[in-house]
């Protein structure tokens, strides 16, 4: 198998901090596609997914991606013109993971992606979406928890081409002992992209020893008229979460576990598949849905 | 048909005039080893130096050009001189410097300066120094002020240049700190002993006249233990249609409790590849200020670096880009928490208009030892008109829990709602763009020295007209 560069940094930055590329060995895909209509789908190794929303259209996919061997899996949406596609990615692999999702957005489209990370060997996620169309927006909400040996190395780049177009990323996430995440989140504001918004924003909670945790939030700006941002934290709980909560009676010892939680509660709590949260439940260890 | 509000770009006609080359010693162009013997030669360098110019140029012709950021492929370095004498040796008294430079100088406003606020100046012109001075109670207190090349060969001060020069930034570091290795000339010493604090600033001002050439001073400043000094450096060029290289190098050395300010106001000509490569190591409690204005240069590299080697070491950098036509300035700063408890903050704001591009980038490093380490950056762009460019792109590389780490961006353009308040407060709408530009700028031109701001102020020249953009 060939070494490609995955998730390279649209503008990539000084060398040393080894956030430009990620070079991976990539086998080749299936060529038989899955279409992806509705409902939730298992993916266990290789595979290519397309998921088309026509003129209008809703389409609600979730994706429960859980792999024992190495796999890379691309997924590939076409969102028309007012259509709407809600896409949730959950994975919990424990080999290592390639995965691509690449988005083009028409006129009034809009992508509501939830995506969450449980541990993971080394996985290489990339995400491109295309606002192409006017009043296109992207949604991203995404979470992770990553314990001992694991790697996570994110690529989101969301270009903006469409007028008025809008992208609002949200990522947290926690960071055990001995795991390593990159996240990278760019905005680019393409000329004429006029009346654009793009805001982007990650809290990182540091757990452990031994962590490492890059940031590279970027924007890059060819229009005047657009507004962008970008804010990360990265840090210990904070004194006065911990002050609030002793004053409520809850012992130390659960105090970074309830916090833990809250992290991942953000993207769990979008989903509306009983199964699914329960499968996720299940994979994160936190006992029955219902307990 | 409504009109945009028009920002001017900075007004040059301060620093683009110039003077026939008289040079004594202009040397070809290009760099060979022949031509590093002969500058070893002109400098009367000690066999280390000689040496270690060979083995710069050898490392030089093995590192690879960068390849990310702005391009430089105009820039051809076998078309740059980089070595020219003025027909001038260094002097103590501006009186002695022939007429032409001196007029240049005084065009600038050194000597003025010299007189009304600062505790010593040196002054260089093209490849070396034509001036350098410090007052008599400075001297008597320990600090010494000259130029590289007098401390080399000071048995006093020799030594200390030859276990510190090109220890921060060694020649390996990139490839225009190898080319700057091998060609130095010029720039300045400074030592300022255990707890002398200067409460007025020195300052080294850079021109480079001659065209084709290019400007390789070397800025090493050592503070001992709980001293304070402010450092200031300017540098300018007239404009020619050849390309310029700066490729300067500064090494600041910040010992425990010692504080350091460095203010720069980089207004190189419009054909300047400014590639300067600038460096600070903090001990134990010390702290560096870094105060930055670029302005001019056609491109731009510049990210003036913080090593935080000592519990409780700071930095601050405060820092602002100013854009304009035919400009591609990639700024920045890097910061490494190598120590417990060390603390960073950034503050940098960048101005683009007329189709130049400006680039915040930015690297916070805390290690594994840097428990209880402190950092925030924040950055803000304001883009000015549809075909320029501003590009912001921060990496922060987290080593340890045990710290607290934020970063905050921002980019757009002047605000309605600021300019309907403004306006409705009974300013025109002219005067209040004007106001916000001004505004936005605030915070880095209250951190420089008065005359500076004043400056800085004036190349920010603001010519409103028409209606709303």
């Amino acid at each position: 198998m060939d070494k490609i560069r995955l998730n390279v940094l649209p503008s990539p930055t000084f060398g040393q901090l080894g956030v430009n590329f990620a070079e991976r060995a990539v086998g080749e895909l299936p060529s038989d596609k899955i279409w992806l209509e509705g409902g939730c789908t298992d993916i266990t190794g290789d595979a290519v997914c397309s998921i088309a929303a026509q003129n209008g259209q809703t389409v609600n996919i979730i994706q429960f991606i859980n792999t024992d061997k190495a796999a890379h899996i691309k997924t590939e949406i076409n969102a028309e013109k007012y259509a709407s596609v809600s896409l949730v990615q959950v994975f919990a692999c424990q080999a290592p993971l390639i995965s691509q999702l690449e988005t083009k957005l028409d006129e009034n489209a809009s992508f509501d992606l939830s995506q969450l990370y449980i541990g993971g060997l080394d996985t290489v996620s990339e995400i491109r979406t295309t606002l192409g169309g006017r009043l296109s927006r992207f949604n991203a909400d995404i979470a992770y928890t990553l314990g001992t040996g694991s790697k996570l190395d994110i690529n989101l780049i969301a270009d903006h081409y469409g007028k008025k177009s809008v992208s609002e990323i949200n990522v947290g996430g926690v960071l055990n002992e001995g795991s390593d995440k990159v996240f990278k989140g760019t905005i680019d504001f393409k000329s004429g992209a006029s009346g654009a918004k793009g805001h982007e924003k990650e809290d990182v909670l540091l757990a452990g020893d031994n962590i490492r945790n890059r940031i590279v939030p970027v924007i890059l700006c060819a229009e005047e008229d657009v507004e962008g941002s970008h804010g990360a934290t990265s840090g210990r709980i904070d004194d006065d979460q911990i002050f609030y909560m002793r004053s409520r009676g809850i012992p130390d010892e659960q105090i970074l576990n309830i916090l833990a939680r809250a992290k991942l509660a953000r993207v769990i709590g979008k989903i509306d598949d009983e199964q699914v949260k329960q499968r996720i439940f299940k994979a994160l260890g936190w006992g029955d849905l219902d307990d | 048909m409504s009109e945009k509000t028009q920002i001017n770009d900075i007004d040059r006609s301060l620093y683009d005039f110039r003077f026939d080359e008289d040079e004594s010693d202009r040397f070809t162009s290009g760099i060979t080893p022949e031509i590093i013997s002969e500058i070893s030669k002109e400098k009367n360098d000690p066999e280390w130096m000689s040496e270690f110019r060979q083995k710069c140029l050898r490392i030089y012709e093995k590192t690879p050009m960068v390849k990310w950021g702005a391009s430089i492929e105009g820039l051809d370095v076998d078309n740059i001189v980089t070595y020219i004498r003025p027909k001038s040796r260094m002097n103590k008294d501006w009186d002695s410097v022939p007429d032409n430079i001196k007029e240049t100088f005084e065009r600038l406003g050194i000597p003025q300066a010299e007189r009304e606020s600062l505790a010593g100046v040196g002054a260089q012109y093209d490849s070396e120094l034509v001036y350098h001075n410090v007052r008599s109670e400075v001297a008597k207190s320990g600090v010494v002020y000259t130029d590289i090349e007098s401390a080399m060969h000071d048995p006093k001060y020799a030594e200390m240049i030859r276990t510190h020069f090109m220890k921060l930034v060694p020649p390996t570091d990139h490839k225009f700190a190898a080319l700057h290795g091998a060609v130095w000339s010029g720039g300045s010493f400074v030592y300022v002993p255990k707890g002398v604090h200067l409460d007025i600033p020195l300052q080294s001002y850079f021109r480079l006249n001659a065209k084709g050439a290019g400007q390789f001073e070397h800025t090493l400043i050592i503070l001992e233990e709980d001293s304070y000094l402010h450092f200031i450096e300017g540098c300018s060029a007239p404009k020619y249609y050849e390309a310029g290289l700066h490729a300067g190098c500064v090494e600041l050395y910040v010992a425990k409790g010692a504080k350091l300010r460095y203010s720069t106001i980089e207004n190189w000509s419009k054909n300047m590849y400014n590639l300067n490569t600038k460096r600070a190591i903090v001990e134990e409690g010390g702290k560096i200020e870094w105060v930055s204005g670029s302005f001019g240069s056609h491109v731009s590299y510049l990210y003036p670096m913080s090593i935080l080697n000592g519990r409780g070491a700071s930095a601050e950098f405060t820092g602002i880009t100013f854009a304009g036509k035919g400009q591609n300035l990639d700024t920045g700063t890097k910061v490494v928490h190598n120590a417990p408890d060390t603390s960073s903050y950034i503050n940098t704001k960048s101005i683009s208009k007329s189709g130049g591009i400006s680039t915040f980038r930015s690297s916070v490093v805390v290690n594994k030892n840097a428990e209880g380490s402190k950092s925030s950056v924040s950055c803000e762009s304001l883009m000015l008109d549809d075909i320029s460019r501003s590009d912001t792109i921060p990496a922060i590389d987290i080593k340890t829990d045990k710290c607290d780490v934020g970063h905050e961006a921002k980019i757009g353009r002047i605000s309605d709602e600021a300019l309907f308040y403004l306006t409705s407060r009974g300013l025109s709408e002219e005067d209040a763009r004007a106001m916000i530009v001004r505004g936005f700028a605030d915070n880095v031109s209250k951190e420089l020295p008065l005359e500076y701001a004043v400056e800085m102020n004036n190349l920010i020249g603001l010519e409103m007209k028409g209606n709303v953009g």
